[in-house]
C-alpha cells in the first residue's frame, strides 16, 4: 500500500522537495509511533495512576519496601558483573582478532557471532543441563581444586551471571573489535620497540586510544544485561529473582499491571540513562577517529 | 600479530582467547550433544548413542507446528521490516531535515532498550485499544525490534554509494524509480540482505515480546521450549533445540558462502 504511494509519487512530473522525504519516512515512523511510542508513554501514564486517580502510589510501594531495593541491587549487581566478565575475556579476544591475519580473524568473527544466532532460551537450556546437580561446571571446578564441595549453579545468581555473560560476550567482542581494528599497530611497534614490554604497550596504545569503544562496549552489555528476561528466568528462576523476572511474575502470574508498569518504568528510566551515555562515548569515539 | 605468541604474555593472551570460545561454544555443544544420549536423561558428556530423541522431536507434530508458526512470522516480519527499513535509511542517507538525529535514534533505540519493557506496554495497548489481533499483535511488535537491524545494515551502504550514478541514470531519462530499482538497489542489495537475514533470525529466536503477545493455541518455537524447560528435562526438548542450533549452522553457512560469492 505504501509502496504503492511512494509510486504515484515518483510518477509526477516534479515530486515536491518535501513531499518525498515525508512519504520515504511515513511508513516507518508511524509503525513506530503507533506500536512503539504511544504504548510505552501509555505504560508511563499506568504506572502513574491508582484506582483512576494520579498518583504515586505504585513508586512508593517500590521504594519503600526494602525486598524491592534489594532487588534493584541485585539487578545492578548482576549488570556489574556480567560488564566485568565480558571485558576481562572480551578485550583479549576482540584484540588478537583485530592483529590477525585475515582469514583467521573472519573465522574467528564467525565463531563469535554464532551463539548471536542461536536463540537465548537454547543458549540457557544448555547452561541449565551444565548446571544441574553433578553438572560438569561444577566436577570441572572440583577437579581444578577451585571448591571443596560440589557447587549448585542453577538457581542461583552465579549461575545466572555465567550464563548471561556468555549471551552477551559476542557483543561486547564485535563493538571492540571495530575500534581495535582502527587503531594503526605501528603505535604499538613504536612503543615497544622503545622498550615497553608487550602487556604496557597494549595497556597504553590499545587501551588508552579506545576509552570510547570500551565504554560504549561496556553500556550495551550493562544496559542489557539489567533488562535480559529469558536467561535469569530459566537459569534463575524464582531464587534468584531480579526486576526483568519480577516484572513478568507481576503481569502474568499476579495480573498487577500497573504495578509491573511502575517496575518498568524504573527499568526504562535505568536504561534510558545509559543509552544517552552510550550515545556520549560514541560520540566521543567518532570525535577521536576523526582527529586521529 | 605485534605481540610474539611464544612471549609469555603471548601465551597468556592465546589461553584466554581458548577459554572464552570454549565458553561461546560449550552452551550450545552441549544442546547438540546431550540428546545423543541413551540413558533417558539429559547428561553431558553423554553416555552412550542412540538417534531416539532426534527422531521423537522430527516426529513430534506439536514441534512442527511451533516451528510453522515461527517460520511464518519470522518470513512476514523480514519482509515487512527491510521494506520500511531500506525506506528510512534512504531517507536518512539521503535527505537532510530537521528532527533527523531524533529519528534515526528513535528507529535504533529498541536495539538497547528492554524488550520486555516493551512487551509489557504493546500488550497493555492492544488489551486497551483492542487493535489488531491473532498474528499480527506479535508480528508488529516484531517488527519493531527488527527494523533497527534491517536500518543498522543497509545505513552504511547507502552512504557510501556514489549519487551521481543515480544522477547520470536521470540526466539520461530514467525516472527517479526507475534509477531507485535500477541503479541504487542493485548496488546496496548485501547491505538489504544482510539486514533482512537477521531480521528473519531475530523474530524467529525472540521469546520475550513472543510470551506476551503469540496466540495461546499458537505459540512460537521458542516459546514452545521455553515453556517445556520450566517443566523438567525432556530429552525431546533438547533434540528440539539442537535441530534449531544445527539450523542456525547451515543457514549462516549459506549466509557465509553468499557473502564469497558476492565478493568473489
Amino acid at each position: 500500500m505504501t509502496a504503492a504511494g511512494v509510486m504515484t509519487a515518483g510518477k509526477g512530473a516534479a515530486p515536491s522537495r518535501i513531499f518525498v522525504p515525508v512519504l520515504i519516512f511515513a511508513p516507518c515512523l508511524l509503525v513506530y509511533l503507533v506500536f512503539f511510542v504511544w504504548p510505552q508513554l501509555s505504560l508511563l501514564a499506568v504506572s502513574a495512576f491508582d484506582r483512576g486517580q494520579v498518583s504515586a502510589a505504585h513508586y512508593i510501594r517500590f521504594f519503600s519496601d526494602e525486598y524491592y531495593w534489594e532487588l534493584l541491587g541485585r539487578t545492578l549487581f548482576l549488570g556489574v558483573s556480567v560488564t566485568l566478565i565480558t571485558l576481562i575475556l572480551g578485550v583479549p579476544v576482540a584484540y588478537v582478532i583485530a592483529r590477525m591475519r585475515s582469514r583467521y580473524a573472519a573465522l574467528l568473527l564467525v565463531l563469535t557471532t554464532f551463539p548471536l544466532l542461536v536463540s537465548a532460551v537454547v543458549r540457557s537450556f544448555g547452561w541449565m543441563v551444565l548446571f544441574f546437580r553433578d553438572g560438569v561446571v561444577s566436577n570441572l571446578l572440583l577437579a581444578l581444586g577451585l571448591i571443596d564441595q560440589p557447587m549448585q549453579l542453577m538457581y542461583t545468581l552465579t549461575g545466572v551471571i555465567i550464563a548471561l555473560a556468555q549471551v552477551l560476550l559476542p557483543l561486547m567482542v564485535l563493538t571492540l573489535h571495530g575500534v581495535f581494528k582502527s587503531i594503526d599497530p605501528d603505535l604499538e611497534h613504536a612503543a615497544m620497540s622503545l622498550g615497553a614490554p608487550p602487556w604496557l604497550a597494549l595497556w597504553l596504545v590499545t587501551l588508552r586510544l579506545a576509552p570510547g569503544g570500551i565504554i560504549a562496549g561496556s553500556l550495551l552489555v550493562f544496559s542489557l544485561a539489567i533488562s535480559a528476561f529469558a536467561t535469569p528466568a530459566l537459569v534463575g528462576g524464582a531464587r534468584a529473582n531480579v526486576m526483568a523476572t519480577t516484572i513478568y511474575e507481576q503481569t502474568i502470574e499476579l495480573l498487577d499491571w500497573p504495578f509491573a508498569s511502575a517496575l518498568s518504568a524504573i527499568l526504562l528510566v535505568f536504561v534510558l540513562l545509559i543509552s544517552l551515555l552510550y550515545a556520549k562515548a560514541l560520540d566521543r569515539r567518532s570525535a577521536g577517529e576523526a582527529a586521529s | 600479530m605485534t605481540i610474539d605468541p611464544r612471549s609469555p604474555f603471548g601465551l597468556l593472551l592465546t589461553a584466554v582467547c581458548i577459554v572464552a570460545f570454549v565458553y561461546l561454544i560449550l552452551p550450545i555443544l552441549v544442546v547438540v550433544v546431550a540428546p545423543l544420549g541413551d540413558t533417558g536423561y539429559l547428561a553431558f558428556p553423554p553416555q552412550g548413542f542412540t538417534l531416539r530423541w532426534y527422531a521423537a522431536a522430527l516426529e513430534d507434530t506439536r514441534y512442527l507446528g511451533g516451528f510453522l508458526t515461527s517460520l511464518r512470522i519470522g518470513v512476514i516480519v523480514a519482509l515487512l521490516s527491510t521494506v520500511i527499513g531500506v525506506m528510512a535509511a534512504y531517507g536518512i542517507s539521503r535527505y537532510a531535515f530537521p528532527g533527523k538525529a531524533l529519528a534515526e535514534a528513535l528507529f535504533l533505540s529498541p536495539l538497547i532498550l528492554p524488550t520486555l519493557v516493551f512487551a509489557v506496554a504493546l500488550s497493555l495497548f492492544f488489551t486497551r485499544t483492542g487493535l489488531l489481533s491473532g498474528d499480527s499483535r506479535l508480528i508488529m511488535g516484531h517488527v519493531i525490534i527488527c527494523t533497527p537491524y534491517v536500518i543498522r545494515a543497509t545505513l552504511p551502504v547507502l552512504r557510501r554509494f556514489d549519487r551521481t550514478l543515480e544522477e547520470a541514470a536521470q540526466n539520461l531519462g530514467a525516472s527517479p524509480l526507475q534509477s531507485f530499482f535500477l541503479i541504487l538497489l542493485p548496488v546496496v542489495k548485501t547491505g538489504i540482505v544482510a539486514g533482512c537475514a537477521m531480521a528473519f533470525i531475530t523474530s524467529f529466536d525472540e521469546v520475550v515480546l513472543a510470551l506476551f503477545l503469540a496466540s495461546p493455541g499458537e505459540p512460537t518455537l521458542p516459546v514452545m521450549i521455553y515453556s517445556a524447560v520450566q517443566l523438567g528435562f525432556e530429552p525431546t526438548v533438547a533434540a528440539v533445540s539442537g535441530l534449531l542450533v544445527l539450523l542456525t549452522c547451515v543457514f549462516m553457512v549459506i549466509y557465509q558462502l553468499l557473502g564469497i560469492a558476492r565478493q568473489e
